[in-house]
């Protein structure tokens, strides 16, 4: 969206059958990496030419993709490449904040695992973690104050039903109506950008 | 009972879960969810599996444990503490009793905030005179367009001179926040009326409305068209009986900063035309819908759109009619549900010409209200109650003269059939039969025909809807306990899954030519040159349109002013 100078090359360099599916995913990996480099810790004034560099970082290994022959194959090749240049840009951060030697630093250590394949199966955990806490904040901003109260209330405080109901002065029945489709929604969004299992 | 009146239908939990569903149908869905359970499951299942269900759900439980502090300003569109800013952008003052200063104004307390910015109360010291002042939001204020349109709107807002519109004083736009000043009205917003005391009384409902569509004619016959006329734009001053109508047209001022953002949808269309949620050109018509979305509000005590999602709402606007007024609160007359109505038809060709006549028509209710003895309702809506009340009482006759005509078809039919099979009074009986068909047919010509076109169409639309919920139950039950094995919903899914691959076909080359690739003979991006080839002109103007109908839904919501806004 906001690197036209991208889109053009990735026109060329692109199958035209598979712009769609491009712009579909572009559109929705861009805001989650505004959102994730800012978690990381990175000032505001620089996340836009951060996640400007991941994209482009993201757009020329589409040279590298070939058809496995199995359905998707592009959309899941590019959820696996988007993935893998994300978790670099977070182990980047993270050895930046180490050497920079803050009072954390001994617990972002601790926090590396020493088995190497633990270690790339926390990372994809918290990839993880960031898409869906992402796509529910997305999420939360289409809803009813009240509808996503009731999905907080009853799914992340573990609160009952009937207890929220009363409360929020709705009906059981449309709590989990909302919780439904909220949940349909988070899927939604991820299922954009999650690299299929 | 209602659990056997709405039977458990996967395509309906499906419907409801994009949305799709009529307002009625979902009440009555979220009325049945309350009781099956069986639904219940079968909704959260079509939501997701159980494994989405806790990955989700574990994600966010330590999402609240780790970082809260993150939770709100991770997604850009809530805003920051919004009077924060105004600290800054102060002067120190010397009063007292003074927060700050702004130019020659003493800032003595904040008295609302919202997406658009935040409004203060000062006193102008010179002029010995209270004020309110509006000062825009810092992140729209960075965007010179926004800054700019808020200049032209504020100045094509102070022309329009009117009781009825609150007035702009001045207009600062060069500073670092503009913002423009205003008398300042004791005051609370409709919004805040409806939300206190629920539906508002007849007279009322045509008092505020009549004021509005004074204001609006006004403002008209200027070419300056509201685009947000809601309860929270409305003013009702205290002790007198004073309507005013306000933020005129600012909400234009925030659609070009918000380019900046996306993906961002809250606040609520509920007010907005159809026209206006399609993102087509509006004019003046355009806010009579939305004064009559407002009439209904106050009659009913709710908008008339409701959804749980800013697209539900839009969706429900552009293709839904609400249900009549006088059929949320009984107290409203006919005449009135009626007359709301014309101002909420759909096609803008439909509603009341224009906002004078608006004005006219509903100070002549106003008087009938007053004084029915001595003032009658005006002519036009006598009309339109006429023919509300034509299309009520059809739709009430319906099940009367449908039944005798089912058991007068099932009569003839055994009649015939017992009479002909003897064979031996087979004339007569020909006759009789011939006879009471063609009184049959007659009957139907004669009874159909007084109604207009559309009631006709409402009232067989009613009749169908009443046997196809007569008739659901039976066939229904019988399927599912004969045929255990073919779950409707199962064979739903499946027929669903077939269809993945041709959706999707686009991505998948090499199956056009499966030998090829598997034997890695050619790289199919390589095999069709013709198709490098590209095409700017669908993507651009894909994206325009997307951007078109981001535009329209941050337009309304960055004018969302909460709180008893003067502004």
């Amino acid at each position: 969206m906001t690197l036209p100078g991208t889109r053009h090359s990735l026109i060329v360099r692109l199958n035209k059958q598979h712009q769609p599916s491009w712009f579909e995913f572009a559109a929705v990996y861009e805001p989650f990496l505004m959102s994730l480099v800012r978690r990381c810790g990175v000032p505001e004034k620089d996340s836009q030419d951060v996640v400007q560099h991941i994209m482009i970082a993201v757009t020329k290994s589409l040279d590298s993709w070939s058809d496995d022959g199995r359905p998707e194959s592009f959309r899941r090749w590019l959820n696996i490449v988007s993935r893998n240049v994300a978790i670099k840009f977070m182990q980047a951060e993270r050895k930046l904040h180490a050497a920079s030697g803050g009072t954390d630093m001994v617990a972002v250590l601790n926090r590396v695992p020493l088995d190497d394949n633990a270690f790339a199966e926390e990372q994809q955990k918290q990839y993880q973690h960031e898409l869906i806490v992402w796509a529910a904040h997305q999420v939360k901003s289409e809803f009813m104050e009240s509808s996503w109260q009731a999905f907080h209330d009853t799914m992340i405080q573990q609160r009952s039903v009937e207890e929220v109901a009363k409360e929020l002065n709705v009906t059981a029945g449309s709590i989990y109506m909302s919780r439904s489709r909220i949940l349909a929604r988070i899927r939604k969004k991820l299922e954009v950008l999650q690299p299929l299992e | 009972m209602s659990v056997l009146k709405h039977n458990c239908d996967p395509d309906l939990l499906k419907q409801s879960l994009s949305e799709q569903l009529s307002e009625q149908a979902e009440e009555r869905l979220i009325a049945h969810l309350d009781e099956c359970k069986s639904c219940r499951q079968q909704l959260e299942t079509l939501a997701g599996a159980p494994k989405d269900w806790s990955t989700i759900e574990e994600a966010l439980k330590e999402e609240r444990y780790a970082d809260t502090l993150q939770w709100s300003d991770i997604s850009g569109s809530e805003n920051p503490i919004p009077t924060d800013f105004a600290v800054d952008f102060l002067l120190p003052s010397e009063q007292a009793d003074s927060i700050g200063r702004l130019d020659d104004i003493e800032i003595h307390s904040v008295i609302g905030h919202g997406g658009n910015g935040i409004v203060l109360k000062g006193y102008q010291a010179e002029l010995k005179r209270l004020v309110a002042v509006k000062v825009m939001a810092p992140a729209l204020a960075a965007s010179a367009a926004a800054r700019q349109r808020f200049a032209r709107e504020a100045q094509a807002t102070a022309a329009v001179v009117h009781p009825n519109v609150m007035p702009i004083l001045t207009v600062h736009s060069d500073g670092s926040l503009p913002y423009l000043v205003m008398p300042f009205v004791d005051c609370e917003s409709l919004q805040q009326r409806i939300d206190g005391s629920g539906s508002l009384s007849v007279l009322d409902v045509l008092r505020i409305a009549h004021q509005v569509a004074s204001g609006l004619a006004a403002a008209h016959a200027q070419g300056l068209v509201h685009r947000d006329v809601k309860p929270a734009n409305i003013l009702l001053e205290k002790r007198i009986n004073r309507v005013m109508l306000t933020d005129f047209g600012l909400a234009r001022a925030a659609d070009d900063a918000s380019l900046t953002r996306t993906g961002l949808i809250a606040g609520t269309p509920s007010y907005m035309s159809p026209e206006q949620a399609r993102g087509d050109v509006v004019d003046a018509r355009s806010d009579l819908f939305s004064l009559g979305s407002v009439m209904y509000a106050m009659a009913t005590g709710r908008p008339p759109f409701r959804a749980e999602t800013v697209y539900g709402i839009l969706r429900r606007v552009t293709d839904e009619t609400p249900r009549p007024a006088h059929q949320v609160n009984a107290e409203i007359p006919l005449w009135l549900s009626a007359l709301i109505a014309r101002f909420q038809h759909a096609n803008p060709d439909h509603r009341i010409s224009d906002s004078e006549t608006a004005a006219e028509l509903l100070q002549e209710c106003l008087a009938h209200e007053q004084q029915p003895a001595a003032f009658e309702l005006p002519i036009t809506v006598r009309q339109m109650q006429a023919e509300a009340g034509r299309k009520k009482l059809l739709q009430k006759m319906v099940p009367y003269f449908t039944m005798p005509y089912l058991l007068i078809a099932v009569l003839l039919v055994t009649v015939s059939v017992l009479v002909l099979k003897p064979d031996i009074n087979a004339e007569p009986a020909n006759e009789a039969a011939t006879a009471s068909a063609n009184w049959e047919s007659d009957a139907q010509g004669g009874t159909l025909p007084t109604g207009t076109p559309e009631s006709i169409e409402t009232a067989s639309d009613a009749a169908s809807e009443r046997s196809e919920s007569t008739e659901v139950p039976g066939p229904k039950i019988s399927a599912s306990e004969s045929d255990p094995v073919s779950d409707p919903s199962e064979i739903a899914e499946a027929s669903e899954a077939a269809e993945v691959p041709n959706t999707n076909g686009n991505i998948q080359l090499g199956i056009t030519q499966p030998g090829i690739t598997q034997l890695g003979i050619t790289q199919p991006g390589n095999t069709q040159p013709s198709n490098t080839q590209f095409d700017w002109g669908d993507d651009v103007s894909d994206d325009l349109d997307s951007l078109d109908f981001e535009l329209q839904i941050l337009d309304m919501q960055l004018n969302d002013i909460n709180g008893p806004s003067q502004l």
